[in-house]
């Protein structure tokens, strides 16, 4: 140190006269403060030294949590397509279809000043509003998930790519292009999201069936309700984990699609029904009082021989691509409180003055689908049962004959005919073709209430169907049974008063009245697929029981045709021109009676010799000023049948005349007879 | 002291006594610089492949722009290194002016903005930060004129005249690029070579004691301010807010600093290990820029942040050599303001990481992603060899 500063300021004289004359000098004084600087900065780094050591050993496992509690994993679910809905012939009555939101990370565009402009640009490409979006970029700068835009198609999303893609390959070859004068590079901080949506391509034709289901993937009624865990996937997952070494991994589990549905419903005879129903709707509409053609018509198509529904629907109806229109609540029943129907009907008005919570009840009772949710009195069209009760239990003999006076006293009770001036003597044949009401009442009386009130159950009265669509009545409290059944409750019964049916049991056990008594399960989907189209499950008819013998069911269709076909038939409306039919007219007065409100029906199967559809017409409640006739439900019926037979190859075996042959011309149909043979 | 006075000098007195001197070249400065360069660009990989994947879908993007910005760097500190560096004592004054003028520049359509201040020009092949430019041509314009007063800095006139041109650039800085923390590293430049050159020690205690009490005047009256009133008048005082209470302000404002602490204490003793932090997968915004230290830490854990802030120091100790050794007053005061520049930098980076003061943006020296600033410290560097060659060492025989 001595000899260093000895030596130094020996030399120092000669260099202060250097400088002077030339330089200036960096002093031994300046060198000590710079030691003195340095000596400072030691201590600042010393300190912060500290501090790192203090934050690891004071805050270490507090903050290691905090940092591994941030980890998002990137939970995020994948979407799985819900299953189709098609029906016999492949037509798709509703699917999924994969649409795409677009999410915009304005934080990534706020990255460099490049990126806005042509990401504005894409935006605007995919549709949507650049300056609206501008505004809310620059507003919500840090925003990393904003929907800008819902439902982009799969198309238009293929097409955005390919045109980026284009570019970027297209300016990526051009060398030392800047990146502020890059477009395509500088595409930034939008992507997308999958989506699926539910599709009605059907519309409103087969509406009770389906069903809709919202875009969370939960059905209501119908099938989208009933199957809505078959129809459902599982969702996928792509999720991030620590393993040992605290490497964050990814792993994505696949969504699963859910099954598809094939029904057992013809897309082509479903709308040959809509369109009649639709039509005498629209034909009776505001016709005595203002408001629909009918409170409810429902009809129902089944293939006698397996139970297979082939058509289902009712009107008023609505649309599955938009289930809450309100339009269509125009001209329903005003309900009461209890829900039932008023002699009061919706105006244009009246609808738009709901409130929110009437206006879902009225919409619940659209929904509803009257072929399986309603219950009424069924009326004359439970006189076949009653007679295949008597003949299956050999307490009527075919050769019966009974004698109708207009009315009979039952325990001290007067129940007309609703011919008061009576119909003679009969034949069990003539009181089903006449549908007289007196006989009938007899031969319940010969039955008996334990037989009869057996015989009930046997059809299926007062049970399930266990149809395969969601909302099917119950029926058990509103049926007797043989300790309850009253004299006058048996003979109402005979005739179809007093207790209460749902159209799906009463076609299904008329079914087994005309296939030679073998009670088939009504179901409509046939077969199951997986999302890439192999079956899962094939579903059979089941065959629940046996109702009544071959002998039986030839007699009864004997009767039932003369129904058709009889002179003093009741049917004879219902007839299609060139075929033979059979089946039977229900008029039932709906309760509170003396209203002159009526439920018409009209119940029939066809080809007479080996049956092999059974449809039922139901209208409540026509807005028609004679209300007590079969003869709306018949007509409605034959048009139906006139188009659904030779639809499904059964031909015509009877002459026509030239009036039907003009009217067959006028609908476009052919003359079949023959073709068969 | 004998630690401090390296043979170099001796010799360099020899040498200079004999007339057979040749140039010395300071090959561990360079090594310490070309270990932080290559540290620094191993990091930045390991810190920015998953930022740069995810919106750039590249992972070399930060690493490969940070190398070219190197390489050009270094190429100019060679050219700094050959070129005599008396010259630069005729150009200080151009340079300084050219170095206002680009700050000026950011008012016209060159300039860009990003989070909300003006600090960038644009010249479309590459962009440029002139509080970069400001702080060598400060180190270049007060040494010179400090040259120039000779022992009149012992005079206040001379201690304040330096002040002038440097207080209007920082004054600049701070009001035209809103770059707060500029303004504060030009001065503590300019601070740092007064306190060197000037003979006393009062003033300097007195303008510490000054700031520091000014300092904590405005940290006490912000706090009081906000307890009674429930607002603060401006960002600064929210800022300081969180930086007193980190936790209160988790979302918004200490959002930065909670997570660089979160780093800094999950990194532990020694670290997650190389590439492994979970903190740069998007929890810590500008982690490339001013929280890269944070990141260190995680991944390093202490053992490497504390050497790397020994490598640091062994630089400024290198410089301190240099600038002891050198003869020439120009010369010494320029390394001196290069050492300052650098070393404020590191402390004040350090320091927000550790919210040891408010947070306010400063790069880390060598190892922050940014062109200008690697090219400016390069050349300034360069500069510091340029002196040192002037030592000389004596010819071995």
């Amino acid at each position: 140190m001595n000899r260093k500063q000895a030596g130094r300021s020996s030399s120092s004289p000669k260099r202060k006269k250097r400088a002077s004359r030339k330089t200036k000098r960096f002093t031994l004084k300046m060198q000590k403060k710079l030691i003195i600087l340095f000596g400072l900065i030691c201590l600042c780094f010393l300190i912060l030294a500290g501090r790192l050591v203090m934050i690891t050993r004071n805050n270490g496992i507090e903050y290691s949590m905090a940092v591994l509690s941030q980890q998002s994993y990137e939970n995020l679910t994948l979407p799985y397509k819900r299953g189709r809905i098609s029906d016999a012939n492949g037509t798709i009555l509703a699917d999924s279809t994969l649409v795409y939101n677009v999410i915009i990370d304005s934080k990534v565009i706020g990255q460099s000043p490049y990126y806005m402009e042509p990401t504005l640009a894409a935006a605007e490409y995919l549709g949507l509003d650049k300056e609206k979006l501008r505004t809310y970029i620059t507003e919500h700068p840090t925003s990393q998930y904003y929907i800008a835009r819902k439902r982009v198609s799969y198309k238009d999303r293929l097409a955005y790519d390919e045109w980026i893609n284009k570019g970027l390959e297209e300016e990526n070859s051009k060398k030392g292009l800047l990146d502020s004068n890059k477009f395509y590079n500088n595409i930034k901080g939008i992507w997308f999201e999958q989506n699926y949506i539910r599709t009605y391509p059907s519309g409103a034709l087969a509406s009770d069936v389906i069903g809709f289901a919202n875009n969370s993937n939960v059905g209501s009624y119908g099938l989208e309700e009933y199957y809505n865990d078959v129809l459902n996937g599982v969702e996928g997952r792509t999720y991030g984990y620590l393993d040992e070494a605290r490497n964050l991994e990814t792993t994505t589990i696949e969504a699963q699609d859910g099954n598809n549905l094939v029904l057992t419903l013809d897309g082509n005879i479903q709308s040959i029904v809509m369109r009649y129903l639709d039509a005498f709707g629209e034909e009776y509409k505001d016709n005595v009082h203002p408001g629909n053609g009918a409170n409810n018509i429902g009809c129902i198509i089944q293939d006698v021989n397996n139970g297979n529904i082939l058509a289902m629907g009712s009107y008023p109806g609505y649309d599955l691509s938009n289930p809450y229109d309100p339009v269509r609540l125009i001209g329903m029943p005003v309900l009461s409180e209890t829900d039932e129907a008023t002699d009061e009907y919706l105006t244009e008005e009246a609808v738009e003055a709901l409130t929110e919570e009437d206006q879902n009840r009225y919409l619940n009772a659209l929904w509803r689908n009257y072929c399986i949710t309603d219950y009424y009195e069924p009326g004359s069209v439970i006189k076949p049962f009653t007679v295949a009760t008597g003949l299956e239990t050999g307490k009527v003999s075919p050769d019966d004959t009974y004698e109708c006076e207009g009315k009979l006293l039952v325990a001290d009770k007067t129940i007309k005919c609703h011919n008061i001036y009576g119909d003679g003597t009969l034949t069990v044949g003539e009181a089903v073709e006449r549908s007289c009401n007196v006989a009938l009442m007899y031969m319940a009386e010969q039955i008996g209430t334990e037989l009869f009130t057996q015989y009930q159950k046997n059809f299926n009265f007062g049970l399930k169907t266990n149809i395969d669509l969601a909302g099917e009545a119950r029926t058990d409290s509103m049926v007797y049974d043989a300790d309850s059944m009253g004299p006058v409750d048996l003979a109402t019964n005979s005739f179809g008063q007093n207790f209460n049916v749902t159209m799906i049991q009463t076609i299904t056990g008329f079914s087994s009245l005309v296939n030679g008594g073998v009670y088939y399960e009504p179901h409509i989907v046939s077969r199951i697929t997986s999302a890439s189209g192999a079956t899962v499950q094939t579903i059979q008819p089941r065959v629940l029981k046996h109702t009544i013998s071959e002998d039986t069911c030839e007699q009864l269709k004997d009767y039932m045709v003369r129904v058709v076909e009889g002179d003093n038939g009741t049917g004879k409306s219902a007839k299609p021109a060139g075929y033979r039919i059979g089946g039977k007219t229900g008029t039932a007065e709906t309760l509170p009676r003396n209203n002159n409100e009526y439920v018409t029906s009209f119940m029939g199967f066809a080809p007479i010799d080996h049956p092999q559809i059974a449809i039922y017409v139901v209208i409540d409640r026509p807005n028609v000023e004679q209300q007590d006739t079969a003869r709306y439900a018949c007509l409605l019926g034959r048009d139906i049948l006139q188009e659904v037979l030779p639809y499904l190859n059964i031909y015509m075996t009877e002459d026509l005349t030239d009036r039907e042959k003009a009217e067959l011309e006028e609908k476009g149909l052919r003359d079949t007879n023959g073709l068969g043979d | 002291m004998p630690f401090f006075k390296p043979k170099t000098r001796k010799r360099g007195l020899e040498a200079a006594k004999s007339d057979g001197r040749v140039p010395f070249h300071d090959y561990t400065l360079v090594f310490i610089i070309f270990a932080l360069l290559l540290f620094g660009l191993i990091m930045l990989y390991s810190i920015t492949s998953y930022q740069g994947q995810v919106l750039n879908d590249d992972s070399m993007f930060y690493f490969r722009n940070q190398f070219r910005y190197m390489v050009v760097g270094l190429l100019i500190m060679i050219v700094a290194a050959i070129f005599p560096y008396s010259i630069t004592k005729r150009l200080a004054v151009p340079v300084y002016l050219a170095s206002i003028i680009s700050v000026l520049l950011t008012l016209t359509p060159l300039g860009y903005s990003a989070n909300g201040a003006t600090r960038w020009l644009d010249f479309k092949y590459f962009n440029v930060q002139p509080a970069e430019i400001v702080k060598a041509g400060v180190i270049f314009l007060t040494a010179s004129m400090i040259d120039s007063l000779g022992h009149r800095i012992a005079t206040w006139r001379g201690f304040l005249l330096p002040l002038v041109p440097s207080s209007f650039a920082a004054l600049l800085i701070w009001r035209i690029t809103r770059n707060m923390s500029s303004a504060i590293i030009v001065m503590a430049i300019v601070m740092g070579m007064l306190f060197v050159a000037c003979p006393y020690y009062k003033r300097f205690i007195a303008l510490g004691a000054l700031v520091g009490g000014a300092g904590i005047y405005w940290i006490a009256s912000t706090v009081r301010r906000a307890a009674e009133t429930g607002v603060t008048a401006d960002f600064r005082g929210e800022r300081i807010l969180a930086w007193l209470n980190p936790q209160a302000y988790a979302d918004d404002k200490a959002y930065q600093t909670l997570q660089a602490l979160y780093a800094i204490g999950s990194g532990g003793l020694f670290g997650k290990g190389l590439g492994q932090s979970l903190q740069k997968l998007g929890h810590v915004p500008e982690l490339q820029n001013d929280m890269i230290f944070s990141i260190i830490c995680e991944e390093l854990g202490l053992f490497g942040a504390i050497s790397l802030m020994l490598l640091y120091l062994f630089l400024i100790l290198r410089f301190v050599m240099i600038a002891n050794n050198t003869r020439d007053l120009y010369g010494a005061l320029l390394v001196i303001g290069v050492l300052t520049h650098i070393a404020v930098q590191v402390i004040l980076n350090i320091a927000v990481v550790t919210n040891t003061i408010p947070n306010t943006g400063v790069t880390l020296p060598f190892i922050s992603y940014g062109g200008t600033s690697i090219l400016l410290l390069l050349a300034e560097v360069g500069v510091v060899i340029s002196v040192s060659r002037g030592i000389g060492i004596k010819k071995s025989d």
